[in-house]
């Protein structure tokens, strides 16, 4: 193994690398399982007192809520015998946590994060990590105090907005020259584009 | 980098979604349309009567029908499974790093406790200033043993002179140990290292 093929990581062993890949694509998106607990909880919780009222019913015992025969004809004859709004209003709340467990289930569920290339390990950074080593830069470029610079990073993004101190105009080029030399120097994949925003009121006695 | 079921997460998600999402729009539509409660009734009607008969039909003698008790044993099922399914989230910590069956030169088996690497490495991140705080732990990816380390550095530490560091640390753990694991450094913000004071020295 040469030293430029270790550099690149394209001298590591297939397995390895392909374990690297699973691990990043892993840890970059949500696992659901928060979601997943809670559907699998509420139907403990319905199929618990389902079986205790079909128990109730094969020994021919007096149920305990609702008997399971008088509920299917119940539900047989919706809407007769139940009031409107209260099934519009208990078919809505179903509908909404349905909605919710679906669009869990659906969405990439991408989380804020970045990849990061090494040649050893798998890096992924939050990227509140990477808004405040950026903001760092950008506060030593513009020669600010920590409070006058914010940065929002996201997937394709890097805002950074700065509040000069009153008086003393902010060399914005400079700002994101340093800014975009420490996301080069950072490489995070992807690689989110530099914005500058400079507020045209200053902050006084910073 | 853990065990939990992502594929099994999705797809018991999208099922549970869509049978509340059907039933919740389905009593929406009954008790908001009039014409659509006949339609409902004269769906029902037939299996409703197939139901009650097959239960008259099956009458214990003494006691109820046992087409309760066959619901039942799948309500059982059910139970189970959701168990399982709970069981399988976040699972995957290990214990032993690597474990050695060819070993040529000693008699026996060498073994590579998990507890070695998260001390080592924990014992050479606990002298940086620059960390808030971090954890190394153990865990299984697909059938091989792999370290996670979770770095929370302070604010305005360079995440990539961080990981370069840590991804010394850990070639100088494998020189040691004689074995290449899977690695993943997650550096993220804690509550911590949010509230904390700001990185001045690098």
């Amino acid at each position: 193994m040469t030293a430029a093929e270790a550099r690149k990581g394209t001298a590591a062993p297939d397995p390895e690398r392909a374990a690297t890949g699973r691990i990043l694509s892993r840890e970059t998106r949500s696992s659901r399982a928060p979601a997943a607990v809670i559907a699998a909880l509420l139907v403990i919780v319905v199929a618990v007192w389902a079986l205790l009222e079909v128990i109730l019913a094969g020994i021919d015992q007096p149920a305990w809520l609702l008997d399971p025969q008088s509920v299917l004809h119940a539900v047989a004859r919706f809407p007769e015998g139940a009031d409107r709004l209260l099934l519009g209003a208990a078919g809505a709340v179903l509908a909404m946590a349905g909605l919710v467990f679906l669009l869990n289930a659906v969405l990439p569920g991408r989380r804020a994060r970045h990849v990061l290339s090494d040649r050893r390990a798998a890096v992924v950074v939050d990227d509140e990590v990477i808004a405040s080593a950026l903001a760092r830069r950008a506060r030593y470029a513009a020669q600010v105090t920590q409070e006058q610079v914010m940065v929002v990073v996201s997937q394709r993004s890097a805002v950074v907005n700065i509040r000069p101190t009153s008086g003393m105009p902010v060399n914005v080029e400079q700002v994101r020259a340093a800014v975009e030399a420490e996301l080069a120097d950072m490489a995070p994949a992807p690689l989110p584009a530099v914005h500058i925003n400079v507020t045209t009121a200053g902050v006084v006695g910073a | 980098m853990n065990g939990t079921p992502r594929l099994l997460n999705r797809v018991l998600l999208a099922v549970i979604g869509l049978a509340l999402l059907v039933s919740g729009v389905l009593a929406i539509v009954l008790a908001a349309v009039p014409a659509a409660g006949p339609w409902w009734q004269a769906r029902t009607a037939s299996l409703l009567a197939a139901v009650d008969d097959a239960l008259a039909r099956t009458q214990a003698p003494g006691g109820g029908s046992w087409l309760w008790f066959a619901a039942a044993a799948v309500l059982v099922l059910v139970i189970v499974l959701m168990v399982a399914w709970v069981a399988n989230q976040g699972k995957g910590r290990a214990d032993v790093l690597a474990a050695s069956f060819e070993a040529r030169e000693v008699a026996g088996k060498v073994v590579i406790s998990g507890a070695l690497a998260e001390q080592a490495l924990k014992a050479a991140l606990a002298e940086r200033t620059d960390l808030v705080s971090s954890s190394v732990q153990t865990y299984e990816v697909q059938g091989r043993t792999g370290l996670k380390i979770r770095l929370l550095p302070r604010q305005g530490v360079s995440p990539q002179a961080l990981a370069a560091d840590v991804s010394e640390l850990v070639e100088a753990l494998d020189a040691a140990l004689g074995v290449r694991t899977p690695v993943l450094i997650s550096i993220g913000a804690g509550t911590r290292s949010k509230l904390g004071r700001a990185e001045r020295v690098r």
